[in-house]
This record gives structure tokens, sequence and C-alpha cells, in this order.
């Protein structure tokens, strides 16, 4: 009867369990599971302009497309520039900024908090959009301030490709920092003051401190950052589009989810368009895969 | 139960009865349009006045821009959705008919009301009317301001003159501004030069000489004589001409009222001819008009007919040519003294009797967006003429190969 009355509870307890979890389990089959095998099954069709309502699966042909365009390993090369360029500065700059922020000389350190996190709290649309503005060719501010003050020539910077990629990739440098900032402000405070003071009686320099004490403390706080940063520095197309005006010059400054919103909104292949975004679901699942295994990340540091 | 978790309870059960409270039950008519400016104005209003005469049913509307309207309305209609009414330009109407998100406009509206409308008033493809307009136009013009410019050029050779000359002006920084980064303002250039976008054949003709030679004129406008800037986009050209640093803009209709409004003096003309050619740099003209979503349940049907007879009626088009300067498509209008009393309107189909209408065929997608690229290759000086004529065709190809995949 003993046994009986437990397995009851534990019965109750599991129900209960599954009556908790259910909701969430129809949201995530509804939201994330159903478009994702709904894409999957696009990326296997014919489904485009001709036959967007009448569409079959054809196979594996929208992949093999996807591999033979000949601007997509140049797009997935221009895509792993912009991730790593943006992911290397947001962290120097946001680790940098939240260490000089930690420090007891900085004073009104809540206003500068405030206004560190101004480009991050602020519409990322709205941003790109006055950045573009500002990279304007005759009258934007970054080429009056080159003229004017450093005595140099114009840059174009939205009608040359390289200038006009580079410009989205200030923009997004501008935009993404706050997030490293906070997130490495938030791993200094959990830091104990002891080891500081230890190495503080040891005679160890600012400079060791950092590299000995901080920056392995930081690291398990920081890698999952780096890692959603990663994913969404990838996969941000806001500012790419709206910098640089759907990929302007000449499709030159796509990244690769740019390139699949052009190809499924603007020239409706939605099978290819699928088909290239299972691809691009496949490179960040290896990667996160890969690098939280080398790294890890998802490990205690203490 | 206390007192107050009695008014607790009050509070919430006000809440939920003024939360699941909704509006008047009638039926709703939808309306997505991409009018901007004093025409944007204009239709709020007119749709304000039907709203107040109407109580059985109500009509909303929603401004989006042209290529997201198209775009959202395809997907929206193809999942069984989206606003009964779509606004937009001619050329929507074959990637709308063939994705089947509309349907045929005489299932909607009779015959006897069809038989109002000229030829540029119903938008038909693959024999069969898709779009009822309510204007014609559409096309780019020479818009210069009187300050600097008294009697508008008559050719190329002329436009240079006289642009060049009011150039030594310290107050003038070029001669004449459009839009760089959109290719339907490179084909007044295309064709004084005998090109055309597509052969008769409807494949794509864009490797020409005529295109070459198109490329070459702009490329001596910004370099050889400098009338042009280096590089510059809608808003860029828009502002210097309503800042008088420019006197002369390439724009079309729906920008004058705005013109108008900056304090411009300004004049319309056609856009020069090349007598080389003499051929005139013709723009292409489009109709504007509704087309009817393919999901409208037929009970619902007479309600859309109502608005569609209200907004495209002989009353409205002859308000809005002399409010809007647009020209009617209904050919009682068309021919009435309305069309005299707006010297705006004679100079604006003084440029369309030399226009290029807009091809109704799904490729003009892929002709866009194939020549957009090179088209901001070559007002950038990345390119040759030769080469942006061949990359313009290339792209252009490529992207209606790929269409079909």
């Amino acid at each position: 009867m003993k046994f009986l009355s437990n397995h009851s509870e534990k019965r109750k307890a599991q129900l209960f369990l599954l009556f908790l979890l259910a909701p969430t389990v129809v949201l995530v089959l509804a939201v994330v599971a159903y478009p994702f095998m709904f894409n999957v099954v696009l990326s296997l069709s014919n489904m485009n302009i001709y036959h967007i309502r009448d569409w079959d699966v054809v196979g594996i042909q929208q992949y093999v497309a996807v591999f033979q365009e000949p601007k997509f390993w140049e797009i997935l090369f221009k895509t792993v520039v912009w991730t790593g360029v943006n992911i290397v500065f947001h962290v120097v700059i946001g680790v940098f900024l939240a260490v000089l922020l930690h420090q007891k000389f900085v004073v009104g350190k809540p206003a500068w908090r405030v206004l560190l996190i101004l480009p991050w709290a602020l519409p990322q649309y709205i941003t790109a959009l006055t950045w573009r503005g500002m990279f304007n060719y005759d009258y934007g501010a970054i080429n009056l301030l080159i003229t004017k003050y450093m005595n140099l020539s114009p840059v174009e910077w939205l009608t040359s490709p390289f200038e006009a990629f580079a410009a989205a990739i200030l923009t997004n440098i501008w935009l993404g920092f706050p997030f490293m900032m906070v997130i490495a402000l938030g791993g200094l405070q959990s830091i104990p003051a002891e080891l500081y003071e230890a190495a503080d009686v040891d005679g160890a320099s600012p400079w060791k401190k950092f590299w000995n004490v901080t920056a392995p403390l930081l690291k398990p706080v920081m890698l999952p950052a780096i890692i959603l940063g990663i994913v969404w520095t990838f996969n941000n197309i806001n500012v790419v589009w709206l910098v640089s005006n759907m990929g302007e010059p000449n499709d030159q400054t796509h990244i690769l989810v740019s390139f699949v919103y052009k190809a499924a909104f603007n020239a409706y292949r939605f099978g290819w368009a699928a088909a290239l975004s299972m691809v691009i679901f496949v490179i960040l699942f290896t990667f996160s895969q890969v690098f939280l295994n080398r790294t890890k990340a998802t490990e205690a540091a203490y | 139960m206390s007192r107050l978790a009695s008014r607790l309870v009050l509070c919430g059960l006000t809440l939920l009865v003024a939360g699941c409270a909704s509006a008047p039950d009638v039926p709703r008519i939808r309306i997505w349009h991409q009018k901007i400016g004093p025409e944007r104005l204009f239709f709020e209003r007119v749709i304000a006045e039907y709203n107040d005469a109407h109580d059985d049913h109500v009509v909303e509307v929603l401004y989006r821009e042209n290529e997201e309207a198209r775009n959202l309305f395809v997907i929206a209609s193809v999942g069984g959705k989206g606003p009964e009414l779509l606004f937009g330009p001619s050329d929507n109407v074959s990637v709308l008919a063939l994705t089947e998100s509309i349907m045929p406009i005489d299932r909607v509206l009779s015959d006897e009301y069809l038989a109002q409308f000229n030829d540029e008033g119903l938008i038909g493809w693959n024999d069969r009317p898709w779009m009822v307009a309510d204007q014609v136009g559409n096309h780019l013009m020479f818009v210069y301001n009187k300050r600097f410019i008294a009697e508008p050029p008559e050719t190329l050779s002329e436009m240079i003159a006289l642009l060049t000359e009011l150039k030594q002006r310290p107050d003038i920084t070029y001669g004449l501004t459009w839009n760089y980064t959109e290719p339907f303002f490179f084909l007044p250039f295309l064709t004084c030069h005998g090109g055309w976008v597509m052969d008769e054949e409807g494949r794509p003709s864009l490797n020409t000489d005529a295109t070459v030679n198109a490329i070459q004129l702009i490329l001596d406008l910004r370099d050889k004589h400098q009338l042009i800037p280096g590089t510059t986009d809608y808003d860029t050209a828009e502002a210097t001409f309503k800042e008088e640093r420019v006197p002369a803009i390439i724009n079309g209709p729906w920008s004058w009222t705005g013109y108008e409004q900056s304090g411009i003096d300004y004049g319309l003309a056609r856009i020069p001819m090349n007598a080389d050619t003499g051929l005139w740099c013709a723009p292409v003209v489009s109709s504007k008009g509704y087309s009817v979503n393919v999901n409208v349940p037929d009970e619902k049907l007479p309600l859309v007919r109502s608005v569609l007879e209200y907004l495209t009626s002989p009353d409205m088009q002859a308000a809005m040519a002399r409010e809007l300067s647009t020209i009617p498509v209904i050919t009682e209008i068309r021919e009435s003294e309305v069309m005299n009393e707006n010297p705006l309107l004679q100079r604006s189909l003084s440029q369309i009797e030399v226009s290029r209408p807009m091809p109704i065929d799904p490729k003009m997608r892929q002709i866009w967006d194939g020549m957009r690229g090179p088209y901001q290759l070559i007002m950038n000086g990345a390119v040759t003429p030769q080469e942006g004529a061949e990359l313009m065709q290339r792209e252009v190809e490529k992207r209606i190969a790929d269409t079909f995949l």
C-alpha cells in the first residue's frame, strides 16, 4: 500500500509537471518547431513566383543551386568578416569600458553607465538610419569632420563597396559594444575583491592583475555572451539592410541573411531562400557546438 | 470576502468587460496604399468623408511603401489574408495576377462602369483587366527653378550650355540632379539614344550601343561638364533642389506639390531631346490604381464595389486633377474643362505624349533589380560604359534565370 501511495504521489507530481510544461511545449511547437519544419520542406521545394500556390517538393536541387551561386562564397566570406570584426570590437571596447567603469577613481559612474548604454537602448533602425545620414558624401557629419578638421579627402562611404561595408560595420560596432559592456560589468561585480588585494600584496601590475585575475574570471560570463553575440551579429539583417540600403552598391554589401531576405521577399525565390537559410542554420549550429565544447564555456570558473 | 477583495474582483471584471468590448461589428474594407504627401492627405480626407456617409461598413487605410506593400500583399494573399484593396502602380499587376493574389476587376465592377475608362484606366494582363486606375502619370519630367531658368532647354546640348552657365554662380552647387540609386531615372537617357529594356519578344536588351551611349552621356555630365553631383540619392537630390542649390531636377508628379509647399517657383518641361538621334528622353509612364484581393468573399464584394466606385468615380478624378494635378483616366473628365484649368496638367500631358508605357510583364521585377546595381556602379564611376552595359545585361539575365529555380 505504501508503495502504491508513493507511486501515486510520484505520478501526481509528474502530471503536475506535465501540466506546467504543456503551455511551453505547445508554444515552442507552434512558433519554433512548426516554422522550422515548414522551412525544411520549403527548402526542398520549387516555390517561386511561378509556383507560389502549386509548389512541389523537388528534392535537394535548391541546396545544389545555393552552393553553385557564385555570390554565395563571397557573401559567406563577408559574413565571417562582418561577424569577426564586430565581435572583436564589441568585446574589446565593452570589456575596456567595463573595467574602466569598475575603477574606484571614476566619478559619476551611474551617469557614465547610462550614457554608454544609450546606443543599445535606442531602436536599432533609428540608429542605423542616423548613421546612414552621417555617412552621406556631401552633407554627412563624418565627411565634414574628415575634410574640415583632418584635412583629408571625403570618403565615398555609401557608394563604394568596401567603404559601404565598412560603414555598416562601424555602425554595428557602435550599436553592439554596450551589450558586452553590461555583461562584463556584471561579471566584474562577482569577482571577489580579496583576489585583487592578494595580487596587490604580491606586487602585481595592473596589466598582470587584468590578465591573471580579471580575464580568467570574466571568461565564464563572457563566453556565452560572445556566442550569443556571434549568432546575433551573423544574423543581424537590420544594420546592413538599412545602412547600405538593401545591399547597395550592386548587392556588394550583403551578409547571408540580407541575401536570403532579398531572394525571398524581393525576387520571390522562396525555395532557394529557404535552402540558404538552412545552410545558415547548420553553420551557426555547428559553430556554437564546437565553440561551446572547445571553450568549456558552460563550466563554472570557481 | 473582505471589502478590498470585493473591490479588486469588481475592478477585474470591469477591466475584463472593457477589454472584451470591441469596435462596432461592421464589415471593414482595408486598403493598403502608397500615396504620399498631399495625395495622401487628400486620400485620407475623402476616406473620412466616405466613412461619415456610411454606417454599414468602414474603410481603413494603411500606408505601405510600394515594394513592401506588394511583397506583403502577395504573402498575405497566398495565406488567405490581406487587405481587400491594394493601391499601387500598374507594373505590380503582372506579379499580383501571376501569383493569383488579385481577382479580375470585371468580377467586381460592371461593364457599364468600366466603359467610362480609357485604355490607361484599365490595366490588363493575359487578356483580363486586373486593376482600375484613378490616374495616369508616374512619369519623370525636367523640373526647373524659375528663379534661375526662364526658358527650359529643348535639347540636351542646350541644357548643357544653360546649366554650365548657371553653374558659374556662387550660390549654385550643381546644374542638375536626380536619384542615382533607381534605374527608373536612367530610362530617359536610354530612350533618347534609341534603347529600351527589352526587345519585341520580351528578352532583355541592355547590352547595346544605346545603353553605352546613355551611360557615356551621364558620365560626361558628371566628369566632363561637372554638372551633376558625384554621388546622390533621392532625398539628397530633393533637398538640394528645395534649398535652391541646384536649379533643375528630374523628378515625377509625386514631388511637385512638395516644391510648391517649399516656396519654389518651379516650372515643368519635357526632359530634353537628343538632337543627334532626334529622340526625346522619354520616361516610362504608368497608371496607378486599385486591385481587389482574391480572398474577398462574395458577400463582401458589393461593399468593395461601393468603395471602388467612390474612389475612381468621375467626380473624384476631377477633384484630384484640380487639387493634385493628377491626370484622370476617365474619358469624360480627360476631355473636360478640368484639364484646361490647370497649366501643370497640360505640361504633364505634353511629357506623357513622348513617354514609353510601363511594360506589364513579371520580368520587369528582374529587369529593375538587375539594372539597379550596375546603374549605381556607373553613377559611382566604378565601371566603364561598355562594362556597365554588359553588367546590366548579365545581371538581368541571371535574375530571370534564377526566378525559375
